[in-house]
């Protein structure tokens, strides 16, 4: 009976990551598939042929490369100002007190509740006021508006975790408040930083509605929104073009995942406990 | 080294007062310790001295400076937090260097004054490891090295042995004192441990609820407790109280309760007949003759000497300690008598005050007696 248990549950466990597992697998055989094999019937599984003519179509041929720039610079500048930002934020929600901390920590919250296609048409005018529209910077903006209330909140419980007294031991010893901040602080929420870093990123980095919605210029398109404009068309998308342009995007996250992800799942389980 | 002086001290929390106008005056190489029970805000004060927190009003000396606006760093004072406060990342001679690289200490000054620390508290061996990978005596020792590195003017340790089993309490106890006698700095010790507090200290202040009760030498805390606070929360066995009844005969006075009735002799002025508190010590109880009767109901043998409680005929129960050989059984009648020389009146109320004479103290040194 516990056997049958076990295999089913085996069963099941298997299922979903096969699930979840597939599209991946597709995506990277319809990239290396010719055109010609893609609409075969019945489809091949793995490709005939195996080709990278699309990677070189890609690069050579498109925006494509501009388009990963961007989207390398706005992600790794939000990344930047979310995790600076919410890391002093945190500490001061953390260890100075004053009148409505507590509120202000639940009032940023507050974007979560909203949809963000309400935000989107104020944050755009707001935006064309101050003269930043249509530009990296303004995504970079529009970004940190809904990531920092997260990271604020995963990093304020990575703050409440380390103790007063080693910040009141290093200003005992000499340091600054600057500098026990330096010394003592930062390296004890290095793995908090990573996760919230992890996390914008890959936020920053997925995001389509609002680069949709605020750059319509090509030099200032991230990936997300220079993709499809290129390849989708009312009349026509470019499968295999789509699909090496997704292995190509898929590949830093992958890369970054796959180095730092125990830091991640750290931080998820930080957030879960006390967030 | 320096003085150090706390003027009409008072600190608040939001509404809470969690020190309420404390005087000390703590002299120069002095070892002070700060007793008192759970959340009578010694750690508070201790923290106000260090800069950590700072006084809602009044004065803090250290030397001849007023250090109410200074920051800790500036304050050259070290501190040993009760959770030792070590920094996980770095190996125990980084935290150790620690304060000497924050002033400014070079490289190779800090190696010799990191291995001189680390030899005196045997912690060479331990150099490269990191605090995790301490127990929690090891720990300790790192704190204090991370406090003695330096040559600050007062030390300041926050209930440092509580963490450490008794036997190694028992063997830092000896150490610090003897730490103490070398370095000759002036040293604030808090703690809620009253032996520790009555073996390591020159002068012991007593604080309840944030008020300073007595402020003395050990042997003097012991014989001649201020108040009724301190009475009862110095010395193990505590010593017995009985609420009754003080009258004036002529120029002595009386004390009678249910069961017990005794002249005390004379009194200071601040006795009024009326409500008050008799105190005696166990071992100031004798056990076979006397005017008064009780039962003896719980003998307590602890090796070489009896915890006896007696319960007397009003009610009232009496701690008494005898030497090992004599013994009652459970139940039995006695006698006593109590040495009225070394009882204690005390006013009506928790903190009502000692009434006894200045005269009748006896001050064994129990500090040298310990080590
Ligand atoms: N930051 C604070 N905010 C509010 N109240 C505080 C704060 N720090 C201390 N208190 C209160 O002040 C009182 C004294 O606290 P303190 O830490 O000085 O006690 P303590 O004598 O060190 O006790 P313990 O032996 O338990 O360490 C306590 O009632 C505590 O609740
Ligand atoms: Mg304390």
């Amino acid at each position: 009976m516990a056997h049958l248990r076990k295999i089913l549950f085996n069963l099941m466990a298997w299922s979903i990551v096969l699930a979840v597992a597939f599209p991946l697998f597709w995506m990277l055989v319809t990239s290396v598939k010719p055109q010609f094999e893609l609409f075969r019937r019945p489809p091949t599984i793995l490709p005939e042929t195996w080709t990278f003519e699309h990677y070189w179509t890609l690069l050579a041929d498109t925006n494509f490369l501009v388009y990963f720039r961007n989207s390398v610079i706005l992600s790794s500048a939000t990344t930047l100002l979310v995790v600076a930002v919410a890391t002093l934020g945190a500490y001061s929600l953390v260890r100075f007190k004053y009148r409505g901390r507590e509120s202000l920590a639940f009032l940023v919250l507050f974007t979560y509740l909203l949809p963000s296609v309400v935000l989107i048409i104020p944050l755009y005018l707001l935006l064309v006021q101050l003269g930043v529209s249509n530009t990296i910077f303004s995504l970079v903006i529009a970004y940190t508006t809904f990531a920092l209330p997260y990271a604020l909140w995963l990093l304020r419980s990575f703050m409440a975790g380390i103790p007063e007294d080693l910040e009141s031991a290093a200003l005992c010893d000499g340091a600054t408040r600057m500098g026990a901040f330096r010394d003592i602080i930062l390296p004890q929420l290095l793995p908090g930083i990573i996760s919230t870093a992890l996390f914008t990123f890959i936020l920053s980095w997925n995001e389509y509605l609002y680069a949709l919605v605020l750059v319509n210029s090509d030099s200032s398109r991230p990936l997300t929104t220079g993709v499809m404009n290129m390849l989708i068309s009312s009349f026509n998308i470019e499968w295999s073009l789509l699909m090496a342009a997704s292995v190509m995007m898929s590949v830093p996250l992958i890369i970054v995942f796959a180095f730092l992800q125990s830091y991640l799942t750290r931080g998820f389980g930080a957030g879960g406990v006390k967030g | 080294m320096a003085e150090v002086v706390f003027s009409q001290v008072k600190k608040a929390f939001g509404t809470f007062t969690a020190v309420h106008g404390l005087d000390l005056h703590i002299k120069e190489g002095e070892f002070v310790s700060l007793l008192g029970p759970s959340g009578c805000g010694k750690t508070t004060t201790l923290r106000m001295l260090a800069g950590l927190e700072f006084p809602t009003s009044g004065d803090i000396q250290i030397g001849d400076r007023v250090v109410n606006d200074i920051p800790p760093g500036q304050r050259d004072i070290a501190m040993v937090f009760q959770s030792y406060a070590l920094y996980p990342h770095m190996s125990v001679a980084d935290n150790i260097a620690y304060p000497l690289k924050k002033r400014g200490v070079g490289r190779a000054d800090r190696d010799i004054a990191v291995a001189k620390t680390a030899e005196l508290l045997q912690l060479t061996e331990l150099l490269k490891r990191k605090p995790r990978q301490l127990s929690g005596g090891q720990q300790q020792r790192v704190a204090l090295g991370r406090a003695l590195v330096r040559d600050p003017k007062v030390f300041l340790l926050d209930e440092p042995l509580s963490n450490l089993d008794a036997k190694l309490r028992g063997y830092m106890r000896v150490e610090l004192v003897e730490l103490h006698r070398r370095l000759g700095r002036t040293m604030v010790y808090v703690t809620h441990d009253q032996l520790e507090a009555m073996t390591m200290s020159d002068r012991i202040a007593v604080m309840e609820g944030g008020v300073l009760q007595q402020f003395a030498p050990p042997a003097e805390v012991y014989a001649a407790p201020a108040n009724r606070f301190v009475a009862s929360f110095i010395g193990t066995p505590g010593m017995t109280l009985m609420d009754g009844e003080l009258s004036k005969q002529g120029g002595t006075w009386r004390f009678d309760a249910p069961g017990i009735s005794m002249d005390v002799g004379a009194l200071n002025d601040r006795a009024e007949p009326g409500g008050a508190c008799l105190g005696v010590r166990p071992e100031h109880v004798s056990i076979g003759q006397g005017s008064i009767n009780g039962t003896i109901q719980v003998v307590e043998k602890t090796g070489h000497e009896n915890i006896v409680i007696i319960g007397l005929e009003g009610g009232q129960r009496l701690t008494g300690r005898v030497p090992a050989p004599q013994s009652w059984s459970i139940g039995e009648n006695v006698q006593l008598s109590l040495d009225a020389e070394q009882a204690h009146i005390f006013g009506p109320g928790p903190h009502g005050p000692r009434l006894n004479l200045p005269s009748n103290i006896a001050t064994p040194d129990l500090k040298s007696a310990a080590n």
